[in-house]
């Protein structure tokens, strides 16, 4: 009995610990700082509907940015241009993105590996094309500037330092959300699919509705984190919304770890905390960067998390 | 669109498209040979173009040499890439997303390389034949162009040679298909894929070499050349050197279309969703061989 | 054309299957008839696996009609045959490599339940109830199938036997009416095959129907009725006594 207590009072005690150091952080460190940590949780968000499907579908996506783009544009286009209330953009990013996953991801979900990867890819690339042309509603590379800041019971989520605590909560119930989902019925069959499709099937596993309605929820993680950033940057134009930004969503979710909850938020604060921590070493520093993913790609095959959860088993173990 | 110019633009169409096609081939060889999706293909032919030019700009070496010496480049950087990284990863048992992620990671390291030592700017070289043109249906056309075909051709019927009727093709395919079984056969697996990097490397330079004098150089051009060739190779089946000039040729045919007949700021658009649409309705590539998963 | 026999549980009716114009099955017609232990057998290329994957809805048939218990199955598809009853496994073990021994039982239970995607994310009640029942089921069946002292270990790492037994007791956590198993003593040493067949005996006790495909003449001699699939037909049916004295069969089988 005493033995088994033990490990848990330990976790229990580190994660006290882990909630203190993360209430405290803000005021501990630069408001520059500050500021990447509210990225690493907007991208944290995002990086976690690309897990989801990874992880637990094998799916990889390269579509990310399309959903991303449309949540923020939908809070420019909503709020800013008709000055509707934050919850219609959000609302109406989520619907649309949802809606848009599953059009295209009926037919191109029958796909599978590689096939499905280039396609992902391809979406990627209409959506920053159509981001583009379509200046009408987007400001095309102008981008649209102005958009008002969130507010939460009225308080007004102005700084870099209470956004923070807006967004990081969302990214732990996003990820509590995964945890859940993983240990679930369809978290199974989601796994069974993608280790042996035809014994899924068998099990009655409907493989292809199931894709397309974990690819709709993983858009909606994306236009998430779209509308949390257009609030959060009060701008927005086609650069933050090419393939490069798939890539690096994609980047940090394996960075993270696939098949770990909080994979993700790992791999959003290493790529947003590690090129500024080079960044000293000047114009080199993007080299440097390049060079630690591929260090990390090597050394690290389940990610940060999975090698922190390893760490964290030995120190329970002993 | 007098007929002139749309022969012209055919012949562009064309000409892309044996460029997205080399690229192809080289995602193919590399594929083939290991199984490994190089995300860096492009990165051969940026890097190839770019040391060139900086090569013509401080020595007086003539053209034959300068495209030799691209390919060497390419050659050496996939020689180094298979050895010191792909190795690496290997021996600790890496899976088929994380060769992607690593090879995305490399071609992230040179682009920044040249970034950093050469800057942002876009270099030019000249092409074969300097800036001859021919007359063809009242249309111009670079001589370079008809070279670049030419050579592209003459690329894909090599390798289509040395896959089928020599020793060294033969044990390259064995190593990917079967490596126990090819070891227990004598041949050096390891050696094999090693040459299989370096041969991908010997295209990518080439296609380098041969891409710069048409659509210049630059740090950050080697994504885009590589989704296009991935995208040209997996219309093509993806293990086949036809297919992926096939492939490469269909692409470039369709983005010259799109831009003639809609508009050019939605050629990628249209393109890539034909692209899509064609990968749902031939999961197995045009040539409608095995590859529907990689094999 | 015959008609169906309305007495049986799979009723198969002038199933035809061509490839590139290659007829592998000519003509097949067989009845399996409730809570029976029927085997199939045939030559090499006979069209053993053709003839599974039809009726277990992973190939369309060229033509022809099946119905399971009296219902016209031929549109169904894999995961409505399964949830009618027919279940089946697979020549090379299916089982899902990344995932536990008991969590690869559990989603054997996947079509018994119900919730969405949204209840799991939310943790609704019948999530959670449905998670905590298919665990215990899984549980059990562990235990049922020799598996307990592996529950908690990668699937990918079993050997062969025990693979072999992971997916007998997935199938049957899918509470199948009709059991078809695809050369199951592959791979088995004869202890193993023991164990198999005595663990067939008893789900056949229990009331599953099964039907049987395997080159194991061990195994097949628990069947208590054979049909024999040859160039595409069924040449024979009956007990393996009378098989093996039926003239077609013997010309099959010895080429003479």
């Amino acid at each position: 009995m005493h033995k088994t207590l033990r490990p848990r009072i330990s976790l229990v005690l580190m994660a006290v610990a882990g909630v203190l150091l993360w209430a405290a952080l803000p005021v501990l460190v630069s408001r520059h700082v500050v500021d990447l940590l509210v990225f690493a949780g907007i991208y944290s968000i995002a990086g976690l509907g690309v897990s989801y499907l990874l992880g637990n579908c094998g799916i990889v996506t390269l579509a990310q940015s399309v959903f991303y783009g449309i949540g923020a544009y939908c809070v420019a286009y909503f709020s800013a241009q008709h000055g509707l209330p934050s919850g219609v953009g959000f609302g109406m990013g989520a619907l649309l993105s949802a809606a848009i996953a599953f059009t295209v991801g009926w037919p191109t979900l029958r796909l599978s590996g590689h096939f499905l990867a280039l396609a992902t890819l391809a979406l990627g690339l209409i959506g920053q094309t159509l981001f583009l042309e379509l200046d009408w509603i987007t400001g095309g590379t102008l981008g649209i500037g102005g958009l008002p800041k969130l507010s939460l019971l009225g308080w007004n989520l102005d700084t870099p330092q209470r956004f923070y605590y807006l967004v990081w909560p969302i990214a732990v119930l996003v990820m509590w959300l995964k945890h859940n989902l993983t240990h679930s019925r369809n978290g199974l069959a989601m796994r069974a699919m993608r280790d042996a499709p035809d014994a899924a099937a068998v099990a009655g596993v409907e493989i292809h509705a199931l894709k397309v309605k974990m690819f709709m929820l993983s858009a909606i993680l994306g236009s998430l984190a779209g509308s949390l950033f257009a609030h959060y940057v009060g701008f927005v134009s086609v650069d933050s919304f090419g393939v490069d930004r798939s890539i690096s969503f994609l980047l940090l979710a394996v960075l993270g770890g696939v098949h770990t909850s909080w994979g993700p938020a790992l791999g959003a604060i290493f790529v947003t905390l590690v090129p500024e921590a080079l960044s000293r070493f000047g114009e080199i520093h993007s080299v440097l960067f390049a060079m630690t993913l591929v260090i990390a790609v090597i050394f690290l095959p389940h990610g940060l998390g999975g090698a922190l959860e390893r760490l964290l088993r030995r120190k329970a173990v002993a | 669109m007098t007929f002139a110019l749309f022969v012209q633009s055919l012949f562009a169409g064309v000409t892309n498209g044996f460029v997205y096609g080399l690229v192809g081939l080289g995602l193919a060889v590399i594929f083939r040979g290991t199984r490994v999706i190089n995300a860096m293909q492009g990165e051969f032919s940026t890097v190839a173009g770019m040391a060139t030019v900086l090569m013509l700009d401080h020595w007086p070496i003539p053209m034959p040499v300068a495209m030799l010496s691209a390919m060497v480049i390419g050659g050496v950087i996939g020689l180094f890439l298979e050895l010191v990284p792909v190795r690496a990863l290997r021996r600790r048992g890496g899976t088929e997303d994380s060769y992607l992620l690593l090879t995305l990671g490399v071609a992230f390291t040179l682009s920044a390389l040249i970034l950093y030592f050469v800057g942002r700017d876009s270099r030019l070289l000249p092409g074969i034949g300097g800036e001859a043109t021919l007359i063809f249906f009242d249309a111009a056309i670079r001589v370079h162009a008809i070279w670049l075909i030419v050579i592209s051709t003459l690329v894909m019927v090599g390798l289509k040679w040395l896959y089928t009727g020599t020793h060294v093709g033969l044990s390259m395919m064995a190593a990917s298909i079967d490596a126990d079984g090819a070891a227990t056969t004598g041949i050096n697996v390891p050696l094999m894929r090693t040459a299989t990097f370096c041969l991908g490397g010997l295209i990518g330079g080439l296609a380098g070499m041969l891409i710069t004098p048409l659509t210049t150089v630059r740090y950050d051009m080697g994504m885009l050349l590589t989704l296009k060739g991935f995208a040209a190779a997996i219309l093509g089946g993806l293990t086949n050197p036809f297919g992926a000039m096939l492939g490469g040729v269909t692409l470039g045919l369709l983005e010259t279309l799109a831009v003639g007949f809609v508009s050019s700021g939605y050629k990628d658009v249209i393109a890539l969703s034909i692209l899509i649409v064609i990968m749902i309705l031939l999961p197995n590539g045009m040539l409608g061989r095995i590859g529907r998963k990689g094999g | 054309m015959s008609v169906a026999d309305n007495s049986a549980l799979l009723s198969v009716r002038n199933i035809q299957r061509s490839f590139r114009g290659l007829r592998v099955l000519k003509d097949v017609q067989f009845d399996i008839a409730p809570h029976s232990f029927a085997g199939l057998i045939g030559p090499n290329g006979a069209g053993k696996s053709t003839l599974f994957n039809i009726i277990s809805g992973f190939l369309k048939p060229t033509s022809g009609s099946m119905t399971f218990d009296g219902t016209d199955i031929s549109p169904c598809s894999v995961q409505e045959r399964s949830r009618r009853g027919l279940v089946r496994t697979f020549q090379t073990p299916q089982i899902f490599g990344g995932m536990t021994v008991l969590e690869n039982l559990m989603v054997g239970l996947h079509k018994n339940s119900r919730s969405g995607i949204t209840g799991n994310l939310f943790l609704s009640r019948r999530s959670r109830r449905e998670y905590r029942e298919a665990y215990q089921a899984a549980t059990s069946a562990l235990d049922r199938f020799g598996l307990a002292h592996v529950g908690s270990q990668n699937a990918q790492s079993l050997p062969g036997g025990l693979q072999r037994m992971l997916e007998l007791a997935r199938a049957y956590l899918g509470k199948p009416r009709l059991l078809m198993l695809d050369e199951p003593s592959s791979g088995l040493n004869n202890d193993e095959i023991g164990q198999l067949t005595q663990a067939l005996h008893q789900l056949n006790a229990e009331g599953i129907t099964i039907l049987l495909v395997s080159h194991d003449m061990e195994l097949v001699r628990a069947a208590s009725i054979i049909h024999v699939l040859c160039f595409g037909e069924i040449i024979a049916t009956g007990p393996l006594a009378a098989i093996q004295q039926n003239a077609r069969v013997r010309e099959a089988y010895l080429g003479a």
